[in-house]
C-alpha cells in the first residue's frame, strides 16, 4: 500500500478532520428527525418539577410533544437575547425573570421577537380572570409579551415565640411608625436565654438592594413610569431613602442585615432578627432553611406607610412568552393555559411551592386554606390570596437592572451623608442624589439609538 | 535567483539509494515538508485568526457602532468613546482598578518577595510542604475565591470577622462588602490569599540565580544582609522581578471575576458607590449586561491603551533602575 505523501501524523489529523465534519453534518440532522413540537425553556428547577405532570397530561390529551429545558437564568436571558437578535434557533415558549421583559422590547413593537400576546388575553378575558396588575411588568407600549405566572405577595415573617416573650403585639404594628418605635426599645431588652448580644427589629439589607424597590413600590412609588419614563427620583423616593438610612444606621437603627444563605438561617434560628421580608416564594426557603424553628415563626402583613394604607408590596415574579419563531402558537398558547391559569391545576401546585398563582378562581380551592405547621397553624395560603388585591403595579424598561443599580448607588451616598450629618440637609441631599442618578439614567436611554424609536412610539 | 528548496539537485548517497528512495520523491519530501510544517501549523494558525485576529478586527470596527446584540447596529462614529470618557462610572472603575493595581506591585509583590526569600533558605525540613501551601490556592481559580471570601467576610458569623475579633477585638461587626472604603481592601485581600503564592514561585526561581559566591563575599566584607540583599540579590533578581511587575499589572488592570463574584449580593453586583467596580466590569456592563457590543469594544480600545502606556513605562523604569546598579 502506497504511503501518504505527508506522512502518518498528517493522514492522522486529515483523517480526524474528515470525522469532525461528518459528525458536524450529521448530529443536527439526526437531532432533527426526532424534535419534538414544543419547546419550553424555564429558569426555575421548582417550576419544571411543578410543571412535568401537566405536561405529560397535555401531551395526551393533545397528542403532541412537549419537552421542558431547564436552563441557568442568566444563560437563558443571554442565549435568548442572543439567539433572537440574531434569528438563530430559540425554544418556542420561554419563562422569563421578572424585570428582564425589557431586554426584549428594545425595538419597535413590530420587530420584538416577542409574540404579542394582547389580542389572546384579551379574546379569552383574562384581565378579568387573572390579577390584572400583574400584567404591568409584562407589557410595553401597551401590548402584552408575557403571561403573568405569579403575584408574590409581601408579608413580615416573624419570631412569634420571641415577639411574646418580649411583649411585642404584632396587631398594633399597623403603621411603619409604630413598628420603628417598638423596634427602638429593643436595644435594652434582653431575655435570660439569649444566645446574641441583643435583638434587632428586622432585617434589612444593608444596602438596601431589592428591599428599596419593594418599599418604593409600597409606597406608590416606581422605577419606570407606564411609557418607560424614569420616576425613581420622586418625592416618595427621597423620603423613603432618607428613612432607610435612619432604620439602618446610627444609634437609634431598626435594623439589622442577616444577609443569606447560611448567616441568614443562624440569624433566624438565634433571633438575631425578629422580623424578615416574606414574599410567598421566600416561605419555603424559611422552611427548608431553617426546620428547627418550625412552629415559632408567623406571618402578618407589612405596615402600611400611613395608617389604613397598603399593607403589602410585591418581590420577584416571572412570566411566560411565546417567541414570534414558534411554528405552532395556537398549541402555545393552550399549553401556557394548562400551566398557568387552570384553577384546579395551579391549586393542586400551591403546596408544592407555596406561590400564588394570579388566576383568582384558584383561591377557593382546599389547599388554600390547609394550616402549616411550620407557621404556626396559620393557612398561608389565605394570608396571601387576602394581601392579592393590594399588590401594587409595576413597569419594566430595559434600563431596569442599571435603575435598580443607581437606586442602590444613591441609597450609599445618603447613608453615608446620613452618618455624618444626621437630619440636617438629608432631604436635600437625597432629592439631589436621586436626580443626579436618575439623569445618569436618562442619558444612558437617551443615547440608546434603539430605543429612541420606541420611545417616540410610547410617547405617541 | 536562488533557487527553491524543491529544486535543488540532490546527489544520491550510497545510504539513501539503499533506502530505495528516487530522486522524485525525495523531491516531493523536500517540497512537502515547506507544506506539512505549514499544515502542523494551520490549527494554530487558524485558532488565532478566529479567535484573535479577526475579534480584533471586528472590535476596531464594533467601536464605532452602537449594538443591540450581535446583529443590530448604527453607526455612530466617536459617539462611545466621548460617551464612556464623560462617564463618571467609567472614572470610578479607573480608579478602583489603579488602586488594586497598585496594591497588587505595592503589596504583592513584596510579600510574595519576602516568602520567597524565607522558603529559600537551606534549613528548614517543612520549607517544599509550605511552598505547597503558599501556592494551592492559586490552582482554585478566582471565582472560587470570590464566592469564598463572600462568606468569610459575613458579619458577626463570618470566619474573618471572628478571627479579627479574637486577634485584636474589634471587627466582629465589620461590613467589608456593604462599606464603600473596606469593599476595595476586601478585593485585595481576597487577591493576596490567591496570587502571593504565584509570585513567589518566580521569585523563588529567581533566587536561586543569585551568585552565592557574591553573597558570600558580602558577608566577610562585612556588610549587613539589608546592603547585601540591596546590592547584590536585588540586581539578579532584577529581569524576573520586571517580569513578575508587568505581568502582575497588565492581570490587575484586567482585574473582573473576583470583584464581581464576591460583591454578587452587594450594592448590585459592583458593590456600594461602585466601589467594587472595575474596568472589565464596566466593559462587561456594557457590552454584554447592556447589549451594546460597540460600547464594550470601547472601553476595550481604552483598556488596551491603558495597558500599553503602564507597561511602557515600567518597563523603561526597570531598565533605568537596572543600569544604575
Amino acid at each position: 500500500m502506497k504511503e501518504f505523501p505527508l506522512g502518518n501524523a498528517a493522514l492522522a489529523m486529515l483523517v480526524v478532520m474528515v470525522l469532525s465534519i461528518g459528525a458536524t453534518l450529521l448530529v443536527p440532522a439526526a437531532a432533527t428527525a426526532g424534535k419534538p413540537d414544543l419547546v419550553m425553556a424555564i429558569f426555575s428547577p421548582e417550576h419544571v418539577a411543578a410543571y412535568r405532570p401537566v405536561v405529560e397530561r397535555f401531551e395526551k390529551e393533545n397528542g403532541c410533544r412537549v419537552q421542558l429545558q431547564l436552563v441557568d437564568q442568566k444563560a437563558l436571558q443571554d442565549r435568548l437575547q442572543s439567539s433572537l437578535q440574531v434569528g438563530a434557533d430559540v425554544p418556542d415558549i420561554v419563562e422569563l425573570l421578572g424585570g428582564t421583559l425589557g431586554i426584549f422590547t428594545q425595538a419597535r413593537v413590530e420587530d420584538v421577537k416577542l409574540l404579542d400576546l394582547t389580542d389572546r388575553v384579551e379574546s379569552d378575558r383574562l384581565k378579568e380572570r387573572v390579577v390584572e396588575s400583574r400584567f404591568g411588568r409584562w407589557t410595553s407600549r401597551g401590548r402584552i409579551f408575557a403571561l403573568p405566572h405569579d403575584v408574590h405577595p409581601v408579608m413580615l415573617a416573624y419570631r412569634r415565640d420571641l415577639c411574646e416573650r418580649l411583649g411585642i403585639d404584632v396587631a398594633k404594628l399597623t403603621t411603619w411608625d409604630k413598628f420603628v418605635a417598638v423596634g427602638r426599645t429593643l436595644k435594652d431588652h434582653h431575655l435570660p436565654d439569649d444566645v446574641v448580644g441583643r435583638h434587632y427589629m428586622i432585617d434589612l439589607p444593608y444596602d438596601g438592594s431589592e428591599l428599596l424597590k419593594l418599599l418604593l413600590l409600597q409606597r406608590g412609588g416606581l422605577l419606570f413610569d407606564s411609557n418607560g419614563r424614569v420616576t425613581f427620583d420622586s418625592e416618595a423616593a427621597v423620603d423613603l431613602l432618607c428613612w432607610y438610612a435612619r432604620q439602618t444606621r446610627g444609634d437609634n437603627l431598626v435594623g439589622y442585615s442577616a444577609g443569606g444563605g447560611q448567616s441568614f438561617s443562624k440569624s433566624l434560628i438565634d433571633g438575631l432578627c425578629l422580623f424578615y421580608v416574606c414574599p410567598d416564594w421566600r416561605t419555603r426557603q424559611f422552611e427548608s432553611d431553617a426546620p428547627s424553628v418550625a412552629g415559632k415563626i408567623a406571618l402578618m402583613p407589612m405596615p402600611a406607610w400611613e395608617e389604613g394604607g397598603r399593607r403589602t408590596s410585591t418581590w420577584g415574579g416571572s412570566g411566560l412568552a411565546i417567541t414570534r419563531r414558534c411554528k405552532k402558537p395556537d398549541l402555545a398558547w393552550k399549553l401556557a393555559m394548562a400551566l398557568y391559569y387552570d384553577p384546579a391545576s395551579v391549586a393542586a401546585r400551591f403546596p408544592e411551592t407555596n406561590i400564588l398563582p394570579p388566576v383568582k378562581a384558584a383561591w377557593a380551592y382546599p389547599p388554600f386554606d390547609r394550616s402549616s405547621g411550620y407557621f404556626s397553624g396559620q393557612a398561608i395560603g389565605r394570608s396571601f390570596a387576602d394581601l392579592a388585591a393590594d399588590v401594587p403595579r409595576d413597569y419594566d424598561s430595559a434600563f431596569t437592572s442599571q435603575a435598580s443599580n443607581k437606586l442602590v448607588e444613591a441609597f450609599a451616598n445618603i447613608a453615608i451623608y446620613y452618618s455624618a450629618n444626621g437630619e440636617v440637609g438629608l432631604h436635600d441631599f437625597a432629592a439631589g442624589e436621586l436626580h443626579r442618578c436618575a439623569d445618569q439614567v436618562r442619558r444612558l436611554m437617551g443615547r440608546n439609538a434603539f430605543l429612541t424609536t420606541a420611545s417616540a412610539e410610547a410617547a405617541r | 535567483m536562488s533557487q527553491a528548496p524543491s529544486e535543488i539537485a540532490i546527489v544520491p548517497t550510497p545510504q539513501l539509494a539503499a533506502t530505495g528512495v528516487g530522486p522524485h520523491r525525495r523531491r516531493l519530501q523536500m517540497g512537502g515538508e515547506g507544506v506539512a510544517g505549514y499544515l502542523f501549523l494551520s490549527p494554530y494558525l487558524l485558532v488565532t485568526a478566529m479567535f484573535f485576529l479577526v475579534p480584533l478586527a471586528w472590535a476596531s470596527v464594533l467601536a464605532f457602532y452602537q449594538t443591540n446584540g450581535p446583529s443590530s447596529r448604527v453607526f455612530v462614529g466617536w459617539s462611545n468613546f466621548k460617551f464612556v470618557l464623560g462617564d463618571t462610572d467609567f472614572y470610578v472603575a479607573v480608579r478602583n482598578t489603579a488602586v488594586f493595581a497598585a496594591a497588587s506591585v505595592l503589596i504583592q509583590l513584596p510579600l510574595s518577595l519576602g516568602l520567597a526569600m524565607l522558603l529559600s533558605s537551606k534549613d528548614g525540613r517543612a520549607k517544599n510542604l509550605f511552598r505547597l501551601i503558599i501556592f494551592l490556592p492559586n490552582l482554585v481559580g478566582q471565582v472560587f475565591v470570590g464566592v469564598l471570601f463572600s462568606i468569610l467576610f459575613t458579619p458577626t458569623y463570618g470566619l474573618f470577622n471572628r478571627l479579627l475579633q479574637a486577634l485584636t477585638g474589634w471587627g466582629l461587626d465589620q461590613r467589608w462588602l456593604d462599606n464603600p472604603s473596606l469593599v476595595m481592601p476586601a478585593v485585595i485581600i481576597a487577591s493576596l490569599w490567591l496570587y502571593v503564592g504565584f509570585n513567589m514561585v518566580y521569585f523563588l526561581a529567581a533566587l536561586q540565580n543569585v551568585d552565592q559566591s557574591l553573597v558570600e563575599a558580602c558577608r566577610m566584607d562585612g556588610a549587613s544582609p539589608l546592603r547585601t540583599f540591596w546590592t547584590v540579590t536585588v540586581p539578579a533578581i532584577i529581569p524576573v522581578a520586571t517580569f513578575v511587575v508587568v505581568t502582575s499589572t497588565i492581570g490587575s488592570l484586567q482585574l473582573f471575576e473576583l470583584p464581581y463574584t464576591l460583591l454578587q449580593e452587594h450594592g448590585g453586583g459592583y458593590g456600594p458607590k461602585n466601589s467594587g467596580l472595575t474596568i472589565v466590569g464596566y466593559l462587561y456592563q456594557y457590552a454584554f449586561r447592556n447589549g451594546d457590543l460597540g460600547t464594550g469594544a470601547a472601553v476595550g480600545w481604552l483598556l488596551t491603551l491603558l495597558i500599553l502606556i503602564v507597561s511602557v513605562v515600567q518597563i523603561r523604569a526597570s531598565n533605568l533602575f537596572g543600569s544604575t546598579k
